[in-house]
């Protein structure tokens, strides 16, 4: 007898904090899920690790946001703090490059926090799953999680 | 099969604010749209695909739709992307 073995992709927390509602970020383009569906985080440490074994998709030459593609085929978009494109990459220091492979918390960027909130700009972080056609549910662990603790359990189709 | 250009004028170009939009209004319309720009081209109902073309203030998109109903999609897009990008 065979039964389908449902495949499970973890996403891993990028940083410590509080993970929320993605309808609790005060965007409406992530609230209202345009981009995607998942989880935001409110980032207490500056280093931020890829939540995925994957691939660096694109890398915008702001470092706000990073277009990550797992294993599994799941494209995943970190976008940390709101509005920061207007920031052109102060504020941000990336550790990867468009193509590199990458392992969950490998170190992609470090985020001057402080630096951010001081210049006005909300340091709500979307992580969005933009291709959700590629999974049929997913779970997300809300409240305060350290790095590398699992927040987003996605069941690929 | 429908095609126009469009030089962008946002001072960011299209980062994924913009794309996210473009694809909502790309996925009203059953053609299919690619946009080519700098030797690249993509799937304007791909967000990945559409951030991936990293156009810039001044880069010129070219939109080619091809389907049912690429008459009210061309007008859709143009009109996007004249009052957003």
């Amino acid at each position: 007898m065979f039964f389908k073995k449902q495949k499970k992709e973890i996403i891993y927390s990028p940083c410590d904090g509080k993970i929320i509602p993605l309808n609790e970020v005060p965007d409406q383009v992530f609230a209202d899920k345009i981009l995607g569906d998942g989880a935001a985080i409110l980032p207490e440490s500056g280093t931020i690790v890829s939540p995925v074994n994957g691939k660096v998709t694109q890398l915008f030459d702001t470092l706000h946001a990073y277009a990550l593609t797992s294993d599994s085929g799941i494209e995943l978009l970190i976008h940390i703090g709101l509005n920061t494109v207007e920031l052109k990459g102060e504020g941000f220091k990336s550790f990867v490059k468009e193509g590199d492979t990458i392992k969950a918390g490998d170190k992609i960027a470090d985020v001057n926090l402080e630096y951010i909130a001081d210049r006005g700009y909300n340091l709500h972080t979307p992580i969005i799953i933009t291709n959700l056609s590629m999974i049929s549910s997913f779970d997300v662990m809300f409240g305060q999680k350290k790095q590398g603790d699992e927040i987003i359990i996605c069941t690929i189709k | 099969m429908k095609e126009f250009s469009y030089v962008i004028k946002d001072n960011v170009g299209i980062h994924a604010r913009p794309a996210g939009l473009l694809v909502k209004e790309a996925e009203k319309y059953k053609s299919n749209i690619t946009l080519f720009t700098k030797g690249k081209n993509a799937d304007a109902k791909k967000l990945f695909s559409v951030m991936s073309l990293s156009a810039k203030n001044g880069d010129e998109i070219k939109v080619s739709i091809f389907g049912a109903d690429e008459d009210v999609a061309e007008l859709g897009i143009r009109r996007f992307l004249e009052k957003n990008l």
